[in-house]
């Protein structure tokens, strides 16, 4: 009995032992392995694997220590003094300390260098060392959530020794403090990691990690049922019901942060009146998008932001749909129905994003609107986004936000304040309000996260009456894998971590 | 015969520099900012102005061709927007893998297009005729992604034996070189079949019978050798558009060639990488060209370069 008993303990540590080789189906090859140039989130979670993070985000919204120990902010909230992990080097030796910190705090501010992501970290003044692991950040203006911001890939140092060796070719010879180390870049074909022996945390259950690079969904889809990999990303929506119905495969798909929406001049044509784009929202049956063209890969939204970023609270007034009282609307607002209104969409950059599309339009077209939907390709279609009112021929337009980490901030801050306006921004609808934008900036200053949250709800608020988008849906992050792996980290970023896995 | 092959060298040169022009008016014709495509939906105008200026893209249009032209002339095909990485390194780790595939393709579709094409020839109108025809029709009706798509769900699905996709061993290279055959041996297929038909008829081979000798050996040595010019002829052009790289069938089988690496250059706007890899398909092009002229002379005596 006694050594059943033992033997029952021990299986499981003897389960989740070493896993020799993880296979991760993905569909796009990297571009570059420099985090502060990565603008991609699958490789920005790449990134986090060969880095570490200076805070680790959860699913859940909480930070936890990595390459930052902790960190003080002063009351004004202007300076944050930052206190570095001991104890932890680079995969190839070469020492973690503050002037490594300082070194890429002044690459990331640097304008000559390539940081698409900038405006994320744009409150950063300057850093400065105060000893060996302790930095200070001085900022232009106080930004409460820049804890949650030091958990991005930007963030994060590359060793030192490797920028000297490899100069700006780093970025196809990364070396950072993570728990892996990357062992092979085949070019279009695979990116293989290999654990870092030398990781300062707790060591990683695999071995080997290969990306192998499949475009195609559905490829992806049958090299995971033929087990020829183990992780599929991004699955087809259409699809997802079938793997699930499959006893060897477990299909996640956390909500994301991603929302999906259909903008609306605030500033130009038919959609300055509030009243039109309150009707434009009764009009649209977002319930059956999601049923019907999405496959339930998304919920439709129920407030400005995604339900998973910290700041999110469910309005109380809801635009359910309701097409006749959408014309009734309309029709008190002396809208102008012999007009044809002008629609955008890209064709491939989110899921079914022309289909959804045609919903809107046909839907509008449902209560008398009469509607002209055009397609574009996303390089075409980002180039007519940031026009500036003058120029710009913006009426309804398809459009996804996704915040890179779990504050409603790059949301709320990033989509509907005055100066986010193109061509500064790319807050297309071109919403001005005084009264948001006030508020706003209050939140940025308050450090009491319970009286930042009711001033972001009162800012949701506002926004969600004035209506300056077709409120859609949120999307939800697709990951398909072999039922053998347990304790797979999926996160409402798009990001997933193998790194402390086991398998059956 | 050495001065025609030099000769025709040498008009590569025209021949590319007229590609890289047209190529490179149309490809900034087209709407849409790199440098935007690359700093991704939240990038700051200033910081996309950065790495606008870092493209080269905030020159006039001719300086940034001759520029281009320039790097040309030293052998330099320039640096990748997206990766950094020289074009022709990019290039260089796809393309045999591309040429791979290609050449599995087409010695597959030649191994039964011909001897189909023959057989249909040699018995026209007859029940083996018609099934040669209807198969090539079905071999080019048939979309590529589809047929591919079918073969892996029967064959790596269903019945396990090949894997469904990527590179490594000859069984991955089983199901893409099949679907890109079937387009390929059809059109072999029909060209054999008519340019025999059509040499069958000639009157020396008519003397060839009424001599006594044997059927086999009319077929193979007086008609197939005459009637060979239209079939390389076509296997020359088939050979040449694969080099270009089956996007499809690349993208299906998630085989790592130039086609699937032009597509998402195109996609990202990456200049570099789509003038590099185009110029260099035209070159491979213009060379598999001139291979089948010298075919020519090969197999027919009465063609002579000078």
């Amino acid at each position: 009995m006694a050594f059943a008993l033992m033997a029952f303990f021990m299986a499981p540590i003897a389960h989740s032992a070493q896993i020799k080789e993880l296979k991760i189906g993905i569909g796009v090859d990297a571009d570059t392995f420099n985090p502060q140039e990565q603008t991609t989130t699958l490789f920005q979670n790449m990134c986090d694997l060969i880095y570490d993070n200076l805070y680790y985000q959860d699913p859940k919204g909480n930070l936890h220590p990595r390459l930052l120990a902790g960190h003080t902010v002063s009351a004004d909230g202007l300076t944050w003094t930052l206190n570095l992990q001991k104890g932890v080097k680079f995969s190839d030796g070469s020492a973690y300390n503050a002037d490594v910190v300082k070194t890429t705090w002044d690459r990331i501010l640097d304008p000559k260098m390539r940081v698409p992501l900038r405006f994320a970290v744009s409150m950063v003044k300057d850093c400065v060392k105060v000893d060996d692991y302790t930095v200070k950040l001085n900022l232009k203006y106080p930004f409460a959530p820049l804890d949650a911001t030091l958990s991005m890939a930007l963030a994060v140092p590359i060793s030192p020794a490797a920028l000297a060796k490899y100069g700006e070719d780093v970025r196809q010879h990364p070396v950072g403090a993570g728990p892996y180390v990357l062992s092979k870049w085949v070019k279009g074909d695979r990116i293989e990691m290999t654990r870092n022996e030398n990781y300062w945390g707790k060591a990683p259950t695999v071995d080997k990690i290969i990306f192998k690079i499949i475009p195609e969904a559905t490829t992806r889809e049958a090299m995971l049922r033929t087990g020829e990999i183990d992780i599929c990303y991004k699955p087809l929506p259409s699809n997802v019901a079938s793997l699930k119905a499959l006893k060897n495969i477990t299909v996640e798909m956390p909500l994301d942060t991603r929302t999906i929406f259909m903008g609306l001049n605030c500033l130009k044509g038919a959609t300055t009146d509030k009243r039109v784009r309150q009707a434009f929202n009764y009009a649209i049956d977002k319930k059956a998008i999601v049923d019907r063209i999405l496959f339930n890969t998304a919920q439709p939204m129920d407030g400005p932001v995604s339900p998973m970023v910290f700041g999110y609270a469910k309005m109380d007034k809801q635009y359910d749909y309701d097409p006749k009282k959408a014309k009734a609307m309309l029709k008190e607002a002396n809208f102008d129905f012999s007009k044809t209104i002008q629609m955008r969409t890209p064709n491939g950059r989110y899921l079914f994003d022309k289909q959804v599309s045609e919903v809107v339009q046909a839907q509008l077209q449902a209560i008398g609107v009469k509607v002209e939907l055009r397609t574009y390709d996303w390089p075409t279609y980002v180039a007519g986004l940031l026009k500036p009112i003058e120029e710009t021929e913006l009426e309804v337009f398809l459009l996804g936000w996704g915040p890179l980490f779990l504050d409603a901030d790059m949301a709320l801050y990033g989509q509907f304040t005055t100066e986010v306006n193109p061509p500064k921004g790319l807050g297309s609808s071109f919403y001005t309000n005084p009264t948001y934008d006030a508020l706003m900036k209050e939140t940025r200053k308050e450090q009491d996260q319970g009286k930042r949250f009711e001033l972001l709800k009162q800012a949701s608020e506002i926004v969600w009456d004035d209506a300056p988008w077709i409120w859609l849906h949120v999307e939800k992050f697709v990951l398909a894998y072999s039922s053998k792996i347990k304790n797979l980290v999926v996160t409402p970023t798009e990001k997933f971590y193998p790194t402390y896995i086991t398998m059956e | 015969m050495i001065n025609f092959v030099l000769k025709r060298l040498l008009s590569i040169i025209p021949v590319l520099l007229g590609i890289s022009l047209l190529l490179f008016i149309m490809l900034r014709a087209l709407p849409g900012d790199p440098a935007q495509v690359l700093a991704g939906q939240m990038a700051s105008p200033a910081d996309v102005e950065v790495i606008r200026v870092q493209m080269g893209l905030d020159k006039p249009i001719h300086i940034q061709y001759a520029i281009f032209l320039n790097q040309l002339v030293h052998l330099n095909l320039g640096v990748s927007a997206r990766t950094q990485n020289p074009v022709i390194e990019e290039v260089w780790a796809r393309l045999p893998n591309t040429i791979l595939l290609a050449l599995s393709a087409i010695i597959l579709a030649c191994a039964f297009g011909i001897p189909a094409g023959i057989i249909a020839a040699v018995r026209p109108y007859s029940w083996v005729d018609y099934l040669v025809t209807i198969a090539s029709l079905i071999g080019i009706s048939m979309p590529v992604f589809w047929l591919g798509i079918m073969l892996m769900i029967v064959f790596a699905i269903n019945l396990q034996w090949l894997p469904a996709g990527g590179i490594g061993t000859w069984q991955h290279m089983v199901l893409p070189s099949v679907t890109l055959a079937a387009f390929v041996v059809a059109f072999i297929a029909r060209m054999t079949r008519s340019s025999m038909l059509e040499v069958l008829s000639q009157d020396y081979v008519t003397t060839a019978r009424s001599k006594g000798l044997k059927e086999k050996l009319i077929i193979v040595k007086h008609a197939l050798k005459n009637a060979l010019i239209p079939i390389i002829t076509v296997v020359g052009l088939q050979f040449g558009l694969l080099l270009g790289g089956a996007v499809l069938t690349e993208t299906v089988f998630a085989w790592p060639g130039i086609g699937r690496l032009i597509v998402d250059s195109i996609l990202a706007r990456d200049y570099a990488m789509i003038q590099g890899s185009i110029l260099i398909f035209g070159l491979l092009y213009t060379l598999v060209n001139l291979v089948v002229d010298l075919i020519y002379a090969l197999v027919d005596p009465r063609i002579r370069y000078e």
